[in-house]
């Protein structure tokens, strides 16, 4: 398991860290995330042998925002 | 799933439109909320007045604000799929999309009575458990500024002044936001109801701000149908914009977080300024023009009547829409005797408040009641409010 931490600046209120961690589910081989909308950040610990920091890129993208690794 | 024949089309000048007349009902029932005279209710005015600004504010402020924060949860209530269309709209504009839901206006009004219902409990449980806190008029002014302060931080949060302000923003703590989210994913006819009534743990800024409000009522009657009237006045507003989330977009939904910034900005410095006379502040608003602009007192009428008699008596007339004359004038280092007088005065301007002197006094709806004022230096000004910090006088001490 891999711990990473995200930026993502475009969130804009508490709901859009809701959103991102909807990820939690929808995303295979992920076990937790932790998205701050105070920080504008998300951490999240993933399987990287399932998952790579572009597919979780581009799935947030697909919820709306940016995201790069921090 | 069939394509989707007709897309509704918003024109966002018209919700703005709308959105500003519902602004300018608000403001004009805060800064003009003594034409109470008006509407013939026998019942106690102020209470009611109290109400329909809450009410007022939901309809203006409250349901936008919790659009932001609920709208996406009551989406993926109504159906998981409308979620994906939501957040997938940018980007994909010739895409297939499915077609509009026939009946989602049965959940949505579900979640929203479940909503009410839950807000009109937790109001009622703040109202007792502030019935069992002793609020000074100087408590509750340091709540109203707080709650004032709290406004004017969240609508500099969504204006993204500064990264501070983003602390404004009360995040849920992980365990509920994860939980509502799991629940949000069935389709039955109990998960809108019960998703409706777990909106209370992820409340927007200004249901935050109202909830405050509700626990300084002191009583749980009060609290209770402050947050009935919040919450139905934000059902209107949730309720059109949630039929038609998944047709505005992302866009639509910034232009929308600046109107609500203007407006929660706009209240948050009504319920600042309220509290600091409440405290009996001088650098309140009404204080400072006040004293800016005496002219405007003396102009009125009423207002020059009743002078200092020369036995150290002085008459203040308190009527529904506040308190004549404005300005008292006294004679400085002498006791004198301040006769309040209603006439069938039912308005806040009955809760008659003198911050300096810690007085506090609900007054009768029709008579008069004698207060003590103890000698004051020449050149001091004694301010005098109501409850709510709305109508405001002062009395100058001269030689």
């Amino acid at each position: 398991m891999l711990k990473k931490t995200f930026k993502i600046p475009d969130m804009t209120c508490t709901n859009c860290a809701m959103k991102i961690e909807a990820l939690e589910d929808d995303l295979d081989g992920v076990k937790e995330i932790n998205a701050s909308y105070h920080k504008l950040e998300m951490v999240i610990e993933y399987d990287e042998s399932k998952l790579s920091d572009e597919q979780i890129i581009a799935a947030i993208k697909k919820k709306g925002y940016t995201a790069t690794p921090a | 799933m069939s394509k989707k024949q007709n897309k509704p089309s918003v024109d966002p000048v018209i919700i703005v439109m709308l959105g500003v007349i519902f602004l300018a009902i608000a403001i004009a029932m805060i800064v003009f909320p003594a034409d109470t005279n008006s509407i013939n209710i026998a019942s106690d005015s102020g209470v009611i007045s109290q109400l329909m600004v809450a009410f007022v504010t939901g309809i203006t402020t409250g349901g936008l604000s919790c659009l932001a924060v609920q709208g996406g949860l009551l989406a993926s209530s109504l159906a998981h799929q409308i979620e994906q269309d939501y957040a997938g709209q940018i980007g994909q504009k010739k895409s297939k999309q499915p077609a509009p839901r026939t009946n989602s206006a049965f959940p949505i009004s579900l979640f929203l009575v479940a909503k009410l219902v839950a807000y009109t409990l937790l109001g009622a449980l703040l109202g007792w458990v502030g019935s069992y806190l002793t609020f000074s008029p100087m408590t509750r002014a340091l709540l109203m500024i707080a709650i004032g302060i709290f406004m004017i931080g969240n609508a500099l949060r969504m204006f993204n002044v500064h990264p501070i302000f983003r602390y404004f923003s009360i995040e849920p703590p992980k365990f509920i936001t994860r939980y509502i989210r799991r629940t949000a994913k069935g389709t039955e006819t109990f998960t809108p109801l019960f998703l409706g009534a777990l909106t209370v743990f992820i409340p927007c800024g200004v249901t935050q701000a109202m909830m405050a409000t509700a626990l300084g009522t002191g009583s749980a009657l009060m609290g209770a149908a402050l947050m009935f009237a919040f919450t139905l006045g934000t059902s209107p507003v949730f309720f059109v914009v949630a039929y038609l989330a998944t047709e505005l977009g992302a866009k639509l939904e910034k232009f929308f977080m600046r109107f609500v910034a203007v407006a929660v900005l706009i209240l948050g410095f009504v319920t600042l300024d309220s509290g600091l006379n409440l405290m009996g502040s001088p650098l309140s608003l009404q204080n400072l023009t006040r004293n800016m602009f005496p002219s405007q007192s003396e102009s009125n009428p009423i207002a020059d009547s009743p002078q200092p008699a020369a036995d150290g008596e002085l008459i203040l007339n308190v009527q529904n829409g506040g308190y004549f004359p404005a300005t008292l004038k006294a004679p400085a280092d002498k006791d004198l005797t301040l006769n309040l007088v209603t006439d069938k005065t039912y308005s806040c301007a009955r809760d008659f408040v003198i911050p300096a002197l810690n007085y506090y006094e609900l007054l009768p709806d029709t008579g008069t009641v004698q207060v003590t004022i103890p000698a004051q230096k020449a050149g001091s000004t004694l301010f005098f409010t109501c409850s709510m910090g709305m109508y405001t006088g002062q009395i100058v001490f001269e030689n």
